[in-house]
């Protein structure tokens, strides 16, 4: 899977922005959006805020998890649990870094914001590349991780099923060893 | 050795790996192929021989059917190597032990197991560096384990500096376009 491809499934999420037009519901196949009020708060998928503020016709609410206080807490806490902790939104990666791309005029602390995000990736990294250490280690045959989210496995899937194929292999050999000596 | 070296019958990698000769005792006479053995004059191959035989053909030399050759274990799998991997799997030069190392031992699972950290935290970490020193001591299965890696993180990377929106010519058009102004320049 492309990175691009986990870019556009997150850009599914909503987010609220607050428009300076009026417009009806716009009716759409993935659901209606609208209707519009100057003005007034409404939720929209993250695509559409990123179109309206690239043509500078809203502006971008937050979500209230891009916050400074809220991503130090997040990061203590994924530094002290030995597991993954749950993030505050299954694409944190993704909506961050097209948040701070197009729309930093409407998010406080935006470079604060970056390295936090960047500190709280680099610690799951580690954390699932010894995870994996661990179980490619252990014989055993299935793992189980919590809040893994979709970029993240997507960095070490190539290398993971690569891996596992070849213990796979290594393995059969052994056992299709051990069955011709019986035979 | 096994004989379970299922890979593709076109793959380059499991023709290039079933390539490397075995040390093999000849233990029936195999008639007119004296010449295999350069150091006899006689015309027929005697039993208790010693010849270097590439893999494929001892398997099929080596079968229950018919005994015509022993194989012998290559050093890089005999018991004084396998102490030498379980002491520290990391350091040991796999490319030297031979390039295809993995496709052959049945006794390195473990090994294995030990060096696999130590490649993907390399290979992931590694992004615009000459590669060639981090690859060099492993075998051609962890090259390729090396690569899967490397496209991980590039991948990631190229994503996260916004690089990947950017719209590029696709390489078969580029080369197409080569192509044709090669074949104007011939006319």
């Amino acid at each position: 899977m492309d990175p691009a491809e986990v870019e556009f499934l997150a850009e599914k999420e909503e987010i609220s922005v607050v428009p300076n037009f009026t417009q009806d519901k716009i009716y759409l196949i993935g659901g209606d959006v609208g209707p519009f009020n100057a003005g007034l708060p409404v939720k929209v998928p993250l695509w559409m805020a990123i179109n309206l503020k690239q043509g500078q016709k809203c502006r971008i609410i937050p979500p209230d998890w891009m916050d400074t206080e809220r991503l130090q807490d997040k990061k203590q806490e994924e530094t002290d649990s030995k597991f993954f902790t749950e993030m505050p939104s299954p694409h944190f990666m993704e909506i961050t870094q097209l948040l701070l791309k197009c729309a930093t005029d409407d998010i406080p602390h935006a470079d604060e914001i970056r390295t936090l995000v960047k500190d709280i990736w680099d610690l799951r990294i580690a954390k699932l590349r010894s995870s994996i250490d661990t179980f490619l280690k252990s014989d055993a045959t299935h793992a189980k991780l919590n809040y893994l989210t979709l970029m993240e496995l997507n960095t070490a899937r190539p290398f993971l099923t690569k891996a596992l194929d070849q213990m796979h292999l290594l393995r059969s050999n052994l056992s299709g060893r051990i069955q011709s000596t019986q035979e | 050795m096994t004989s379970e070296n299922v890979d593709d019958y076109f793959s380059i990698s499991d023709i290039l790996t079933t390539q490397e000769r075995l040390p093999c005792k000849v233990e029936l006479p195999i008639y007119r192929l004296g010449y295999l053995d350069t150091s006899s004059t006689s015309d027929d191959l005697q039993p208790g021989t010693k010849l270097d035989l590439s893999f494929w053909m001892a398997r099929a030399l080596c079968s229950r059917k018919r005994h015509i050759v022993s194989v012998e274990m290559p050093r890089p799998y005999r018991e004084g190597y396998r102490e030498i991997l379980t002491a520290d799997a990391n350091v040991v030069d796999l490319h030297k032990l031979g390039p295809y190392y993995y496709s052959y031992g049945v006794t390195v699972t473990e090994c294995f197991q030990t060096r696999i950290r130590k490649i993907m935290d390399s290979s992931q970490n590694a992004y615009n560096e000459d590669t060639t020193k981090l690859t060099e001591k492993l075998d051609e299965t962890e090259k390729c384990l090396f690569k899967a890696g490397q496209i991980g993180l590039n991948d990631f990377q190229r994503w996260e500096t916004r690089q990947t929106e950017k719209l590029t010519t696709s390489e078969m058009v580029r080369s197409h376009r080569k192509r044709k102004r090669a074949l104007m320049d011939d006319s």
